[in-house]
């Protein structure tokens, strides 16, 4: 009985398959339906004869599945002509580009990736030059710091900025009753984020501040664009300073009341919304939600400043076009849609990226965009702020010196190692890393001619 | 006496319970939160039953684009994994099983040491195999590379399933007039059938798991799991619930069905 039961399972199973495809390999069961008269090598569906080519849009940005849904069914819809918008993890992104280059057939048109991804992209050969294209977007207001950092350190364009972001401090309202006296929101320091926290944790017994330090956290853009720059005014050269050894001695303490579940942490949004912490660091697009969801329990303000200034780090996500890309004309067609202002204003409405065009942002914006919007804007406006750019020049090595700066902070703060021997032995690694890349320094790191060299 | 087997049995179901629970538990929990509203996920303490129902999420991701494409292509993957594996496994197990030729054991280690290759440092050289040979972001790539990394699995599985099938009945049906092949499609087949279903369902559920050729070789024609890993590994808890939940149904479904013929897989059967 059993058997024939099992019989009937492995005949419908194989009924199904045939039914459904091509026969594309030669079944031996005597059985079987006879295959399709003309087994094609691709399988269905029949496109309709759509008369203009779709453009197949890559892009290591928008990957969560609402903001993915958002960009096909809102973004991309007054585009006219059909874009297939593809997510993808950036591992396989580059390596996907590659193996397309090497095999010398392409079917990649445009790739959005940050500005690291398109340095490592250029490194590869898989980037056509755009300066035609750039040529016709010439009226478009673009901040002209974005335009230079898309030529990648050459004098031709090969990114063009698409859009940007920035990492702030997302706050729960309860914690505003502990706010240390004399402190302003909008100009806090570290010093009294550490007092706050500590305040917090006096009155609750709970450690209310949090950072990203998960395994997909971003917590190294924090050890390199905000902590170094905020107490040593740079961040290579002053990596072993001496301002460096008090800055790692006041995160210390700071950390006395970080949750240490922030170990667990990759995006802040989960912690805030579960209230495990208060307040907190992290990407613009990882604290959104918190404001989407109860926009009237949380506030964003700016990231607290050091005795050198105020320290954060712009993020460019860019466009490009894969070499030998299919459909260069829809290519451009698409880049030159997407940097519209019109354009750029719905991409803010909808994921939260802030334009890259210097164009006014109407007031009618939803609220969590305000929230965010204002908060962004006090920080990049702070009188003491220091712009720091993400890191430069590494190529492939951008992962293992983001892991320098990780496990710098790790063996000082976690395993609470000698902050002296920690950042002679982590600079070493640093210097390597450059020597072997030839990185040049990158601000906010006074220019060099050579590699980048910790001082 | 009587004293004893009681707590033997205390001991036993306490046993089989926690056994139930720490497997049940998590996949309870994922279905819960997968069909709770949006901000029930992160309410502490967590409700444990039921009491708000929302199939909001799940819609939303059942609905995004490519989710039903890419679990039809993971089912195409998955059958063809199943069926171009046994074909080729199935014959290649019995060899083993049924015929002592020199150099048997060292066949026996290469088909496992195909499972020693990491992918990782094979990625890019498939791929551009692949876009070479035109099958690159079709489900047929997909389910070759599974099919090489299921054979070993199903060559061992189905050569201990017909070694645990006495020899001496194919060779009493010969006696009998059969011929060896209709010996073997008469006698050994319908006795390995349960085994060689294990075997079969086993791979299905490897294919349907397996991510990282399948992320690499697709683009248009992703399959599940590689869907999941890039659109969910950045969202919201709440949508990881519900693709969790969507991913693990399909797997557990098909374990309950070989339950039976698990233990067939070592050959172990109580037939």
């Amino acid at each position: 009985m059993r058997d024939r039961r099992l019989w009937t399972v492995f005949s419908l199973l194989l009924a199904l398959l045939l039914a459904c495809q091509p026969a594309a390999t030669p079944t031996p069961t005597p059985t079987a339906a006879p295959p399709p008269a003309a087994p094609s090598p691709t399988p269905p569906p029949p496109t309709p004869t759509a008369p203009p080519r779709p453009v197949l849009f890559l892009s290591t940005q928008l990957r969560p599945v609402e903001e993915a849904e958002k960009m096909r069914n809102v973004i991309l819809k007054p585009f006219g002509a059909p874009v297939e918008f593809i997510p993808e993890d950036e591992g396989p992104f580059h390596d996907r580009i590659r193996a397309e280059i090497q095999a010398g057939k392409v079917t990649v048109d445009v790739v959005g990736a940050l500005h690291g991804n398109f340095v490592t992209l250029l490194k590869d050969n898989a980037l056509e030059d755009l300066a035609a294209l750039m040529e016709r977007l010439k009226d478009r207001p673009m901040v002209s710091q974005f335009v230079e950092l898309g030529k990648l350190g050459t004098d031709r364009p090969y990114c063009i900025p698409w859009m940007q972001a920035t990492y702030i401090l997302a706050i729960n309202k309860k914690a505003l009753d502990y706010l240390p006296a004399g402190a302003d929101l909008n100009a806090l320091t570290w010093d009294q984020l550490r007092q706050w926290g500590e305040n917090i944790h006096k009155a609750t017994g709970e450690r209310k501040l949090g950072f990203p330090l998960g395994p997909k956290g971003l917590i190294h853009r924090f050890v390199q664009g905000y902590l170094y720059p905020s107490y040593t005014g740079a961040f290579v050269t002053t990596y072993k300073s001496p301002e460096a050894v008090e800055m790692w001695k006041a995160f210390k303490a700071l950390w006395e009341h970080v949750n240490p579940q922030s170990t667990t942490y990759d995006f802040m949004q989960e912690p805030l919304l579960a209230e495990e912490v208060w307040i907190a660091w992290d990407h613009t697009a990882r604290l959104v939600n918190a404001f989407k969801e109860r926009p009237n329990d949380f506030i964003a303000a700016p990231v607290p400043a050091g005795p050198k200034g105020r320290g954060f780090m712009p993020v460019l996500a860019c466009l490009g076009i894969v070499k030998g890309a299919p459909n260069r004309e829809g290519a451009e067609a698409l880049i030159e849609f997407l940097t519209r202002p019109e354009t750029q204003l719905t991409i803010l409405r909808e994921v939260a990226f802030f334009p890259v065009l210097d164009i006014p942002i109407p007031a009618d914006m939803p609220v969590h965009v305000r929230i965010e919007g204002e908060a962004v804007v006090k920080q990049s406006r702070a009188p003491d702020a220091i712009p720091a750019l993400l890191p430069v020049g590494l190529g492939g090595k951008a992962g293992e010196f983001n892991k320098v700066n990780r496990d710098t902070l790790e063996r000082i703060v976690l395993k609470g190692e000698e902050i002296e021997k920690v950042l002679q032995e982590e600079a070493a690694n640093l210097q390597a890393i450059l020597n072997e890349t030839g990185a040049a320094c990158w601000p906010p790191d006074p220019p060099s001619t050579g590699p980048c060299t910790v001082r | 006496m009587k004293g004893r087997s009681w707590v033997g049995d205390v001991l036993w179901y306490a046993g089989a319970i926690a056994l139930a629970l720490w497997v049940l538990a998590p996949i309870y929990l994922i279905g819960l939160l997968a069909f709770s509203p949006r901000m029930a996920v992160y309410r502490w303490p967590r409700p444990l039953l039921p009491l708000e129902l929302s199939v909001e999420t799940m819609r939303f991701f059942v609905t995004a684009t490519g989710t039903l494409a890419a679990t039809w292509n993971s089912i195409v993957v998955a059958l063809f994994t199943m069926i171009l594996s046994l074909i080729l496994g199935a014959p290649a197990g019995y060899a083993l099983a049924r015929f002592f030729f020199p150099g048997r054991e060292a066949v026996r280690m290469g088909i496992l040491m195909t499972r020693m290759f990491p992918m990782a440092i094979l990625s890019i050289p498939l791929a551009v195999t692949f876009i070479r040979m035109g099958l690159y972001d079709t489900p047929w790539a997909v389910a070759l590379v599974h099919t090489a990394m299921a054979l070993p699995f199903v060559i061992l599985i189905t050569a201990s399933v017909f070694t645990a099938i006495p020899r001496d009945l194919e060779e009493a049906a010969m006696t009998l007039g059969c011929s060896p092949l209709s010996a073997f499609l008469r006698i050994s087949l319908p006795l390995a059938l349960p085994g060689l279903a294990a075997a079969a369902l086993f791979t299905f559920v490897i294919s349907w798991n397996e991510v990282f050729a399948a992320a690499i070789l697709t683009l248009r024609q992703r399959t599940l799991p590689a869907l999941v890993i890039t659109v969910l590994n950045e969202s919201p808890l709440y949508f990881r619930f519900a693709g969790g939940f969507f991913m693990v149904a399909p797997a557990l479904v098909i374990l309950l069905i070989i339950r039976r013929y698990l233990f067939h897989l070592w050959g172990v059967s109580g037939r």
